[in-house]
């Protein structure tokens, strides 16, 4: 098996490679512009579909169209250009079109002031900024390998599920250069893509195949009401949900359980291991998917006597303690450590594992107050 | 002995059957179905074509068309176009069909985006001076003087000078093929369809980006009989948006 | 004796008028003689004598509601006959 020494964007191309995606449309944003030049590179060459749009709008559309002729199509942003997605992004899920969306996570607006890395777009990945309402499942790698991994699970996943499935990084995770195992990953088979447009001539039974974002239109079967599509796409997110993965340290009797993802997560295993190896019982959940959110891991860590949490997460305010208070349900006390914790007060400031294994020093000495 | 041989009727790839939108009385919308069904069938592309439609009157024109379809959201069918395009590598004879705002307003980033990068696609662009759908707004294409719902005073320089889309396209490199036509006449009517037919037949020879402007009669919101807006579109729309090839090249 | 005739389908025709201002030869007319049940005036095919079956109402009617038919009788094939023989 090929080992290469990569960075995190770049396992993102080598990803998709491996799962057989054919396409990729996108536009320049620091800090995924390795993602996007190695597809720049090497897709052209391979014969397959490369496309610099004229802006994130253009690109969502893109992936729009290429979506709908059954075709692997993935693209990758920052936040500003996430933002521009938004409507395109809601509209990939009404018209049921299964594609990747990677998110590579940097701050500059008031949530986090930091043009380099942050951790702010965790409401906008799991709630969608796209109208009416959507769910898209999100992967949250914490290392290179694990982008790889969870990008090509994520094509299968969305396939799977006709809809739409975001990767979300962050500058830090982008830019770490790891030892990559390049192995192509196997799933379980998939229907083929009766619905794909294609020209008429390649359809199997020759009929032609409408592909819309409205409800209703005659012609797009199967739904001939309002309500039939509404309770088709509630039965899907119900299967969804379904897909939680998590990382999960087994320790019983913990007090303390630390939550984060993606870089903060590497950080914070550092300081829950070194707070455990000097005696303190400390847990650690690690979201994999952060929606569906893992609230099980949360009602386990509680069965296992949890009474505080600590959700590292690189913002200001925290976005995702607040899916951890609704797991809790104002059963423990929910603590977050932000970037005021950084340790520089510049945009290259970090949570580093000292403060957070401050945080936890402190955290379980109030108990004894 | 006669015999009643039926000789013209619905083209062979229009089938009501399948679902057809209401259109008001006297729009010439449909007229787009009628062409495209003609010069598909003639240019033997229907196994190959794909339209892209986008959102407004024109969103539903390839119901009733034997091909396959994909309708993407307000102002990016030349995106999706793209898209579809690229992802099948070419092969495909890959249409769009659009309205003035559609194509010409929020469209515009992706009509340039589409015209520089010389995209194999054909636009085709419904030019009624208003946004119908939504109750017959100024549009990119709206008439100096024109009152609509959104300049009910009438259009000024304020609102912006009408906007010429396919004399716009014919300065690009990237464009091979641009031009206008309407449906006033039945000779008006066999003109814009040899430029529909033109556009594709450039598309399948793989020159780069065409594109063709229709004009087309919307009695509802210019508050017209059917008649009286053929006769404006004659008498007033033609004068600022003339009929005719802007472009037609070979190569880009 | 004509040599086309044009069938309206009621059920689509929107009384716009358009068959009326393109069809060269006066054939066809609003007048107001047919409302359709959504209230629309229909057109009524008059001077049936002189359609030719040209199909230029058929191709500009916007809600695809007109067919038209040739009307062959021995005569008329014979005559197009003797015209295509002497080329």
């Amino acid at each position: 098996m090929e080992r290469v020494f990569i960075q995190g964007n770049e396992a993102v191309g080598e990803a998709a490679l491996a799962a057989g995606c054919h396409a990729f449309f996108g536009y320049p944003i620091t800090p995924q512009n390795e993602t996007f030049e190695w597809f720049a590179q090497k897709f052209p060459k391979m014969g397959r579909a490369f496309v610099q749009a004229q802006s994130e709008v253009g690109a969502i559309n893109m992936v729009y169209g290429a979506a709908a002729t059954g075709k692997r199509v993935i693209t990758s942003t920052s936040g500003p250009g996430w933002g521009l997605m938004q409507e395109g992004i809601a509209n990939l899920c009404a018209a049921e079109l299964p594609c990747v969306i990677v998110l590579v996570q940097r701050g500059g607006t008031p949530g986090a002031p930091s043009v380099q890395h942050a951790q702010a777009d965790y409401f906008s990945a799991t709630r969608g900024g796209g109208g009416s309402g959507y769910r898209n499942i999100v992967l949250a790698p914490a290392s290179v390998q694990e982008t790889y991994d969870l990008v090509q699970l994520a094509f299968y996943l969305a396939d799977k599920y006709q809809n739409p499935v975001v990767i979300l990084t962050d500058a830090l995770i982008g830019h770490l250069m790891e030892p990559l195992e390049l192995r192509e990953l196997k799933f379980d088979s998939l229907p083929e893509k009766e619905w794909a447009v294609r020209g008429k001539g390649r359809q199997k039974d020759g009929r032609r195949r409408y592909v819309t974002f409205a409800a209703v239109v005659q012609g797009r079967e199967p739904y001939p009401t309002m309500m039939s599509f509404a309770k088709h796409w509630s039965d899907k997110v119900e299967k969804m949900k379904s897909e939680v993965r998590v990382e999960m340290t087994q320790m019983d009797a913990c007090k303390l359980w630390v939550v984060a993802y993606g870089y903060t997560a590497r950080v914070s295993k550092e300081a829950v291991m070194e707070a455990c190896a000097q005696g303190d019982k400390v847990g650690f959940i690690r979201p994999i998917t952060l929606w569906p959110f893992p609230e099980k891991a949360i009602f386990e860590a509680i069965a296992k006597g949890a009474e505080k949490f600590l959700i590292v997460e690189d913002n200001i305010e925290g976005q995702m303690i607040e899916d951890v208070k609704n797991s809790v349900q104002g059963k423990t006390e929910v603590n977050h450590l932000g970037l005021f914790a950084r340790h520089l007060p510049t945009p290259a400031g970090m949570i580093l594992p000292h403060r957070v294994f401050e945080e936890i020093k402190r955290l379980l000495s109030k108990e004894h107050e | 002995m006669t015999q009643k041989v039926l000789v013209s009727g619905n083209p062979r790839l229009w089938n009501r059957s399948v679902g057809r939108y209401p259109y008001c009385p006297g729009c010439q919308h449909p007229l787009m179905e009628r062409l495209l069904a003609e010069v598909i069938d003639e240019l033997g592309i229907e196994d190959h074509a794909i339209g892209v439609t986008g959102v407004g009157c024109h969103a539903r024109l390839c119901m009733p068309l034997d091909i396959d379809v994909v309708q993407v959201i307000h102002g990016r069918a030349a995106d999706a176009a793209t898209g579809i395009k690229h992802a099948l590598n070419g092969e495909p004879i890959v249409f769009t069909i659009q309205g003035d705002g559609d194509c010409a307003s929020i469209g515009s980033e992706g009509l340039l985006g589409a015209c520089h990068r010389c995209e194999r696609i054909s636009i085709f662009m419904l030019n009624n001076t208003n946004y119908g759908t939504t109750g017959g707004q100024m549009g990119p294409t709206t008439l100096i003087g024109q009152k609509t719902t959104s300049t009910p005073e009438g259009r000024t320089e304020s609102h912006g000078y009408p906007l010429h889309v396919p004399e716009l396209v014919a300065t690009m490199r990237g464009v091979c093929y641009a031009a206008r036509g309407a449906l006033t006449t039945p000779a008006q009517y066999q003109q814009t369809r040899k430029f529909i037919r033109k556009a594709l037949k450039r598309q399948m020879n793989d020159v780069g980006m065409t594109f063709v402007e229709v004009l087309v009669a919307c009695p509802a919101n210019w508050r017209m009989k059917p008649v009286d807006s053929l006769k404006w579109i004659q008498e007033e729309v033609i004068k600022e948006f003339p009929l005719g090839e802007f472009k037609d090249v070979d190569r880009t | 004796m004509a040599a086309g005739e044009i069938v309206i389908d009621e059920k689509y025709c929107k009384g716009c008028g358009y068959c009326q201002v393109f069809c060269l030869l006066g054939c066809i007319v609003i007048a107001g003689e047919k409302v359709s049940p959504e209230g629309y005036l229909l057109p009524t095919f008059r001077d049936r004598e002189k359609c030719k079956g040209c199909g230029i109402c058929v191709q500009m009617c916007p809600e695809f509601a007109i067919g038209v038919y040739q009307i062959k009788t021995e005569q008329s094939q014979a005559k197009k006959a003797r015209k295509s023989k002497h080329g």
